[in-house]
């Protein structure tokens, strides 16, 4: 009852305005030890329905990802559940194709952004189970900046706007400044409702918003790689897409720099503005946080300036755990579903095996070519990196890494950033051999001399890596970016002396080799909280604690 | 010989087809909108490491080495590397293939012969019982979507009278190998398999009804009741035979669709199967995967068209007579 109570609390928190409800309980990460869960099972179940009744039958105990207001309502009203509710790091946009008219006309995109009532569709469509976005980057992000202003619905307003810079009516629709006849029938481009309901329903809701302005706007759905193709080849007029981000900025750089508007960039509305690109410059090869921040929120002002898309709404994360495990980490913007959870987590009574549901099975189990969510949900679990963030405030934490330092230095011609590390000197593989810095960086070489794509962007600016005695290590980089920080600090360590023998990584499949030394091991050895067991293909992973885990109680 | 000349250029035309759908999978995939490395929206991939990911499945090469290297893939059946998983397509094709074989291969076999029993029953005493089941199962196979009786299914047997497993083919933790995974395999396939012989038997059943009803109005039927044959005599020797050869036919062109699964079912069931990897491998422009499941299904179709031609001479000795007399 709680649950449903809260839930609802939040539904109507979220009805009118932008800001989130949290489920944040606080939370002391320095204070985890861990994980108390022996045996951890990743079951392959994917229809959304069979989803449910299994967790509802106790089959399963942990389900991420709730999206269905009926189905979060349903589990809400289940006191054997509880539910946790996030904000992520989903966004979803109405773009414009910025290279042609008439979206090159700044006036026209404002009034754009004023006459959808963004409110009014997450009511409508997400029973409030999402928030209506008003910025460019989702509100999870650290760098969002929310005090911005962002128009309000109000569509004689947007009219006005438009009147004003020349636009006139004929026959209810816009006829742009200097030219005699209304525009022409244009299109928004949407995914398919067979593959994207909510998606396809909300490009319906936006075409009708921009019809009442008096654009003559339909929507065309298709098939999702002919939409990729088409936003590739620059063959639209407008277009949806939900995206989800990550905790860094970068995603603006990639988004709305003119260098990105390149096959396979991500400069899809083709914006090219000096202004803009200093700004998203200033933002990639910021030397330090403080630099970064304030070319963030710089940034973002220009973006709601230029409007090349209009922020519609970001949706919530919600997870359902049964209430016999105690000790889920949950906060406002992480639900139960967390490595924290995993290592804090315990059940009332005896103990016994972890149930977590997987809605796709993780096909590809080698970490330098796993691409796939799923994929790193089994992976994540068994590989370490050197930094982490706080479940609450996202700020870096120490991981295998127990000390950092970001400097800028000179080197040649101009200034670098130098990352340096000291590592944890009580780290052990899985297999028992210690963790050394000798094994970051033989990580980092390989996968810049094997041009990894994966970690390509992370790596590809590495100059030199230099170790000092076993626990130091310091990274020179070929330029500037605060953010190298993050790139390095979130790679997937691997041991050397694997790295030093493997050949071809392309098609390694180390959950099929045995370890030379440990028998009970395969190759998928880490430094991370569970060790890889059995994989049956399609059914289940089956992982086990980690008993040498740096974080477990000695 | 003139038999051997026939069997010769069925041979030949067949062969015909699979160079026809060898090059046409290959094109076809290629010219379809996107590509693998395209299909990868995530802003923190940028375009310098989509041509590194382009070179590692080797999409940065000329189209012609391309095709070529796919040709010799295709005619080893080393289908060579899915994009998706970075595994060999064989592999993958290999691990799915008993569960997909099973569930329908099985689901057919046994709402085949249930269907068609029902439907000779069916046509024999017409305005009866069993003649108003089949006409209500073939309303209900072409009427019902097969997710919603799956769902039912799974609603009833599997939650609110527990008997039968939520997911999968195997219990978790697994039984011990021998009889125990056996008898737990089979546990897992009943409610899938049930649930496709309900949406399968009753479209055989109409069929072979509507045949018998008018097979059973027929000159020789009726020479056989004046005869005095026995009813069943009647029914199975004389009018049921003389339906065979589209019954085979049906039956040989359905199993092509037994390997090539049941997408809904492997969703519904959570089973690892066939079906799945077809769409996923479509859907992700996984290029590999999509080639060699298409490339074995159009060989499998091709090799059951021989069959069902084979097939004819067995069931009914004059069409093997009338290609004689033809040549």
């Amino acid at each position: 009852m709680l649950a449903k109570r809260f839930l609802r609390s939040v539904v109507f928190a979220t009805c009118g305005i932008a800001i989130f409800v949290a489920a944040a309980c606080g939370v002391d990460v320095d204070a985890i030890r861990g994980p108390k869960i022996e045996e951890l099972y990743l079951v392959i179940i994917r229809d959304p329905d069979a989803q449910l009744l299994a967790l509802e039958k106790g089959q399963i105990d942990l389900l991420s990802d709730i999206t269905r207001p009926v189905d979060i309502e349903r589990l809400a009203s289940n006191e054997e559940l509880s539910l946790s509710l996030a904000q992520g790091f989903h966004a979803f946009f109405l773009g414009f194709n910025v290279r042609k008219a008439p979206w090159d006309r700044v006036e026209l995109r404002r009034a754009i952004w004023q006459a959808i009532p963004r409110n009014q569709l997450v009511r409508d469509i997400f029973s409030g189970y999402s928030a209506p976005l008003s910025t460019f980057l989702p509100p999870a992000s650290p760098y969002c900046a929310e005090d911005l202003e962002a128009p309000p619905y109000d569509l004689e307003s947007a009219r006005r706007t438009l009147q004003e810079a020349g636009w006139r009516y004929s026959n209810g629709f816009l006829v742009p400044p200097g030219e005699d006849l209304p525009l022409k029938p244009m299109k928004i481009l949407s995914p398919t409702a067979q593959v994207a309901p909510t998606t396809a329903e909300l490009a319906q809701r936006i075409a009708a918003s921009l019809r009442e302005l008096g654009l003559p706007m339909d929507v065309e759905p298709v098939d999702f790689s002919t939409l990729i193709a088409r936003l590739d080849e620059h063959a639209f007029d407008s277009y949806v897409l939900a995206w989800q981000l990550a905790r860094d900025p970068d995603s603006l750089y990639a988004f709305f720099h003119s260098s990105m508007d390149v096959k396979g960039g991500y400069n899809i509305c083709g914006i090219h503005d000096d202004e803009l690109d200093a700004a998203l410059e200033a933002l990639r090869w910021a030397p330090d946080e403080e630099d970064a921040r304030l070319a963030a929120r710089r940034a973002q002002k220009l973006l709601s300036e230029k409007v090349p898309m209009v922020p519609i709404y970001s949706r919530y994360f919600v997870t359902a755990l049964r209430k016999e495990w105690k000790g889920a980490v949950t906060t406002r913007i992480a639900t139960a579903d967390n490595v924290w959870s995993l290592l804090a987590m315990e059940p009332e009574g005896k103990m016994r095996p972890f149930y977590w549901c997987l809605p796709e099975e993780p096909r590809n189990l080698n970490p330098f070519t796993a691409s796939s969510a799923y994929d790193w949900q089994v992976l994540g679990l068994i590989y370490d990196t050197l930094l982490t963030a706080d479940p609450e405030t996202l700020e870096d934490l120490p991981w295998l890494a127990r000390d950092w330092k970001v400097e800028t230095v000179s080197s040649g011609d101009g200034q670098v950033t130098r990352l340096s590390f000291i590592l944890r000197d009580d780290v052990l593989w899985q297999d028992g051999k210690p963790f050394t810095a000798k094994d970051v960086a033989a990580t980092i070489s390989f996968l810049k001399e094997h041009r990894v794509p994966r970690f390509w962007d992370a790596v590809s600016d590495v100059e030199a890596v230099t170790v000092k005695g076993n626990h130091e290590i310091t990274i020179t980089m070929k330029n500037t970016s605060y953010w190298h920080l993050h790139q390095i600090g979130g790679l997937p360590i691997l041991p050397a002396w694997q790295l030093a023998s493997l050949e071809s990584w392309q098609i390694w499949q180390p959950i099929r080799m045995i370890h030379p030394q440990k028998r009970n091991l395969t190759m998928l050895v880490g430094t991370g909280p569970f060790v890889f067991s059995e994989y049956r293909q399609g059914e289940y992973a089956r992982l086990v604690r980690n008993d040498l885990f740096w974080l477990m109680s000695r | 010989m003139a038999l051997k000349a026939y069997w010769g250029r069925r041979i030949a035309s067949s062969l015909l087809v699979l160079a026809v759908v060898l090059v046409l999978n290959f094109f076809l995939f290629r010219i379809l909108p996107g590509d693998p490395v395209s299909a990868i929206i995530d802003p923190r991939f940028s375009p310098q490491a989509k041509e590194e990911l382009a070179a590692l499945f080797g999409l940065d090469r000329p189209m012609g080495e391309q095709f070529l290297l796919y040709v010799k893939q295709m005619l080893t059946f080393n289908f060579g590397v899915s994009f998706l998983s970075q595994r060999p397509v064989w592999d993958e094709i290999r691990s799915r293939l008993p569960n997909t074989l099973i569930l329908l291969s099985s689901a057919m076999a046994i709402s085949a012969l249930l269907g068609i029993y029902l439907g000779v029953i069916a046509a024999a005493k017409r305005g009866g019982f069993i003649e108003r089941l089949v006409l209500w199962a073939g309303a209900i196979s072409f009427s019902f979507p097969s997710f919603f009786i799956q769902l039912v299914m799974l609603l009833l047997f599997a939650f609110a009278m527990p008997i039968f497993p939520l997911r999968g083919s195997v219990s978790i933790p697994p039984p011990p190998p021998g009889w125990p995974a056996m008898i737990d395999y089979i546990w897992h396939m009943v409610l899938p398999v049930s649930s496709l012989v309900i949406l399968g038997f009753g479209s055989w059943a109409l069929y072979v009804r509507n045949l018998m009803v008018k097979v059973l109005g027929e000159d020789f039927v009726f020479l056989a009741r004046a005869k005095g044959l026995p009813q069943r005599l009647i029914l199975w020797r004389h009018a049921f035979r003389s339906i065979l050869p589209p019954i085979v036919t049906i039956i040989f062109l359905s199993l092509p669709g037994v390997v090539s699964g049941a997408v809904i079912t492997e969703t519904v069931f959570s089973l690892h199967g066939v079906g799945r990897f077809l769409l996923e491998s479509v859907t992700g422009q996984d290029y590999p995967a999509a080639g060699a499941a298409f490339f074995l299904l159009a060989l499998l179709t091709v090799v059951c068209n021989l069959l069902a031609d084979l097939a004819y001479g067995f069931v009914d000795p004059r069409i093997g007579l009338e290609r004689k007399m033809e040549r």
